[in-house]
């Protein structure tokens, strides 16, 4: 296991800093408890325009002259709210940290949110959005929130928002958002590349030291490497929705597309829960491995249904959803769903075989070295696993974690998580009719 | 006799049954990437079998005579690897980066798949709704679609007019004997590039490369595409309509092929009208837009016409097309879009290029082209990416030749090239029936 150093300063911001002598750049990845999850109610879309807005004025510099010193270096710029966490990724050629850095800082202390920019990237947004409501893979995936976690859960709402409740937020919205959860306590800031690793966190302290977004920490510029991982900052706490007690079934109908989407929903595990390694390999055997697991053999390779089928879960601080998906021809939806449904079903009642759990174990806990094999994919992954509290050794003990997983452990999981009694089915495309669907 | 050069840490050789073996140690991860490469893509389809190219890397996943069906990509995972494949106008590849200890068995996996793939006719038929779904899905995005048809209207002679998935009709018509007797027309070493990246030694490495790929024989050497694009003199224009939440707008103008000098003016161009392209395919698309200092960037977003705006610029064989897409503001005339760009692209034509803009569109070129090569798999992906449509040197080359463009090339050429005699414009307007109101409840939920 390689040492990562880091260091959390006074102001409770945490630096990791994991050296990579074969790179001529760096990757930089700041991440704040700030995702959709947190938008205010009646106001869905705040933290992704803020996210737009960021680098569009900070400080007492304008959008030009950050656009202008990033774009005269090569460097490229991105910021983006996800559902628990807003992230800013940056990837420069070596020699540009300390100017990136100060720019950093700015963007996420000092954001002045300009009238007019907030004007052009609220309409953006809507256009987005007007693009997303045709989208049939999107739109399944905002009736599988809407249907599994109830009003006014944190999970509930699209990711950017809606057309109404974009058109609510104002700038003063923005304003609150960024002072409520633009805090350097408890925020990570994640570096992988060309550097020495020492003077890199030196200069991470000397320069994003002076955020000062509610300084609370007590540590005092702890310090060390991975296995004396820093211990885990406080996070929001996001409830458990209800269990649905039957299945439901939702239609959103999209006239003048060649595809349906579905989606085959269930409340999945959160990224603490203990079995998360078991529902790591129930996954891969059931959606994944190979060319989409137990999903893609019986509907893509079998029955040639349809070009993409999988599963996936997304587990966060709160239970994401567990689904399963694929896009099909619209008079092939009842079939593919049969099938989808009998193979979830298989699962659950008649387990996992030997063979199939040796395969799944096996690919995810060799797949570690090479998923952190470039910058910003070790600094992503670092500043994940940071953020929720996991330490910066997580990647490596997850592989040793994934190889201690058992048959039962699967099987457990599958039956907690896999309730076809008490799913949620979303198709969105076409021609639909419910009735054939129940 | 095998021919053998030596760049940098980048080792070519050519093996006697014509494969071009090109290999780079790098060691930084424990991890090996491997591509092979095939000079076949949708510009060697005709039509009746447009597709085909696609399809024939479809079925090279369904087993070979040596490796059953599910191994194909089961031991790749194995070792902790990950894969792929695909098409494209000039090339097919199939790639898998995994733990260096598997590198000889990729190997294997990838002469096997050269020479004894199974073809058979009832997984032909699975694979048939299989192709057809994904091109549905492309065709569900009215953004590709009005693509593809500005493509096929910009192109009238050239194969490159078709899309790379093919025409509904030819995949329903498509028989097993095409498909097999273009995998053996085109999968045959003297067509291919084997590339190895990543922690290997290179000697061992070759030695390797050779007891597997070594006793392949040779075959005939593929047709080569005859046609070439005439002329075009007078503007074509194309106006779509499909259900969308956006109107779009699409400019697309005859581009030089990459081995041309001017390809190379033509990066810088992009680059002051859009902050330059990516010369990564596979990976390139890092999710930033167009810069923010660029001139349509700040004409069109910040005019508040669009709300996005995008420009592709491909390496390709034979010359290809640049395009401009831009997502129209809501209420916004696209004439208005249509003046803007032309406006900028005069710009250029009358030479209005200070130095600060060249030099910032060669900068952000050169930092993409080193971080879009960082990883072993984008190593080994730009060396035979650039090897199938030119030559491998290209892409190491390009850095000098994009430093060496002068302002007076960039209005040469947007006088040349960018002219409104040369140029296919197509708008995508909404239609039928408009989406329905995304409010929180939302429609058609029941619970039966």
């Amino acid at each position: 296991m390689s040492a990562v150093p880091w260091i959390r300063l006074d102001n409770g911001l945490e630096v990791i800093a994991r050296p990579n002598g074969a790179a001529r750049s760096i990757a930089v990845q700041l991440v704040l408890e700030a995702g959709a999850a947190f938008d205010p109610a009646e106001k869905e879309g705040t933290a992704a325009l803020v996210a737009s807005l960021l680098d569009r004025g900070a400080g007492s510099l304008s959008a030009a002259a950050i656009a202008g010193f990033f774009d005269d270096l090569g460097v490229a710029y991105a910021a983006e709210a996800h559902r628990d966490t807003l992230d800013i990724r940056l990837r420069l050629l070596s020699d540009h940290l300390p100017g990136v850095l100060e720019r950093l800082r700015l963007i996420v202390a000092e954001p002045t949110f300009p009238g007019t920019e907030v004007g052009r990237q609220k309409g953006q947004l809507l256009t987005t959005i007007a693009e997303r409501d045709q989208d049939t893979a999107a739109v399944s995936e905002m009736g599988l929130q809407e249907a599994l976690f109830p009003p006014g859960h944190p999970y509930r709402h699209p990711r950017l928002g809606t057309r109404d409740s974009v058109s609510r937020i104002e700038r003063a919205d923005l304003v609150a958002f960024h002072r409520h959860r633009f805090r350097s306590s408890g925020a990570i800031v994640s570096m992988a590349g060309d550097f020495d690793p020492a003077r890199a966190l030196a200069l991470a302290a000397s320069i994003l030291g002076t955020w000062n977004g509610g300084a609370d920490g007590p540590a005092r510029g702890a310090r060390g490497t991975a296995g004396t991982a820093p211990g885990p900052a406080a996070r929001a706490s996001i409830p458990d929705p209800p269990a649905p007690d039957r299945t439901i079934v939702v239609v959103k109908p999209i006239d003048g597309k060649t595809q349906a989407d579905i989606a085959l929903g269930f409340r999945g595990p959160r990224r603490l829960s203990p079995d998360l390694p078991a529902s790591l390999v129930l996954n891969s055997i059931l959606g994944e491995f190979s060319l989409g697991g137990r999903l893609g053999k019986v509907i893509r390779e079998r029955a040639g249904l349809a070009y993409y089928v999988y599963s996936r879960f997304s587990a966060g601080l709160g239970p994401g959803p567990f689904v399963a998906r694929a896009g099909v021809a619209p008079d092939r939806v009842r079939r593919a769903l049969d099938l989808m449904r009998r193979t979830i079903e298989q699962i659950v009642r008649r387990g996992v075989t030997p063979g199939e759990l040796r395969d799944s174990k096996q690919a995810l806990a060799a797949s570690v070295p090479r998923s952190m094999e470039t910058n910003p994919e070790a600094a992503a992954i670092l500043a994940d696993a940071e953020f929720y509290g996991l330490g910066i050794d997580y990647p490596w003990r997850l592989a040793e974690m994934i190889r201690a997983v058992t048959r039962r452990d699967v099987e457990e999981a599958a039956r907690k998580y896999l309730t076809p009694r008490s799913c949620v089915l979303v198709v969105a495309g076409p021609e639909l009719e419910k009735e054939t669907l129940a | 006799m095998t021919a053998r050069t030596r760049r940098g840490d980048i080792v070519v050789t050519r093996l006697p049954n014509g494969l071009t073996v090109i290999l780079r140690e790098m060691r930084q991860a424990p991890v090996v990437s491997v591509w092979c490469w095939y000079r076949v893509g949708s510009r060697d389809e005709r039509p009746g079998i447009t597709g085909i190219s696609h399809w024939v890397e479809h079925m090279n996943f369904k087993g070979t005579r040596r490796i059953h069906k599910e191994d194909v990509t089961r031991q790749v995972e194995l070792a902790g690897g990950t894969w792929n494949g695909y098409t494209w106008l000039d090339v097919t590849a199939y790639f898998e980066t995994v733990q260096s200890d598997a590198f000889e068995e990729m190997l294997r996996l990838e002469a096997s798949r050269m020479t004894e793939c199974l073809y058979s006719q009832n997984e032909v038929e699975h694979e048939r709704t299989v192709v057809i779904s994904e091109l549905q899905g492309g065709e569900n995005d009215p953004r590709s679609y009005l693509e593809k048809e500005v493509t096929g209207t910009a192109l009238q002679a050239h194969p490159y007019r078709w899309p790379t998935i093919g025409y509904l009709s030819d995949l329903r018509a498509i028989t097993r004997d095409d498909l097999y007797g273009h995998y053996r027309r085109y999968y045959v070493p003297n067509n291919g590039i084997l590339v190895a990246t990543g922690d290997f030694e290179t000697a061992a490495a070759l030695r390797l490369v050779r007891r597997h790929f070594g006793g392949i024989r040779r075959g005939e050497d593929p047709p080569p595409v005859r046609t070439i694009e005439p002329p075009q003199s007078g503007e074509r224009r194309l106006t779509i309509r499909r259900p969308s939440g956006a109107v779009y707008l699409e400019f697309a103008f005859h581009a030089p092929a990459a081995s041309e000098q001017e390809f190379a003016v033509f990066l810088v161009a992009d680059g002051i009208l859009a902050g330059g392209p990516t010369v990564n395919l596979w990976s390139g698309q890092d999710g930033r837009g167009p810069s923010k200092t660029s001139r349509l960037y700040r004409s069109l977003i910040e005019g508040d016409l669009a709300s996005q705006v995008s420009t592709l610029l491909v390496p390709t064989r034979h010359p290809y097309l640049y395009r401009v897409g831009v997502t129209v503001n809501e209420g916004v005339d696209p004439g208005r879009i249509e003046e803007t760009l032309t406006a900028e692209i005069g710009r250029l034509a009358q030479g209005d290029i200070e130095e600060r803009d060249l030099t910032r569109a060669k900068n952000q070129f050169l930092a993409r082209h080193a971080l879009e090569s960082e990883s072993t798999t984008d190593a080994a992906h730009q060396l035979g990416f650039f090897e199938t449509v030119a030559v491998h040197r290209l892409f190491l080359d390009l850095p000098r030749r994009v430093r060496a463009v002068t302002a007076g090339e960039v209005a040469t050429l947007a006088r040349a090239r960018l002219d409104g005699d040369r140029r296919t414009v197509g708008v995508l307007f909404p239609s039928g029936p408009q989406p329905a109101p995304a409010a929180p409840g939302g429609h058609g939920v029941s619970r039966p």
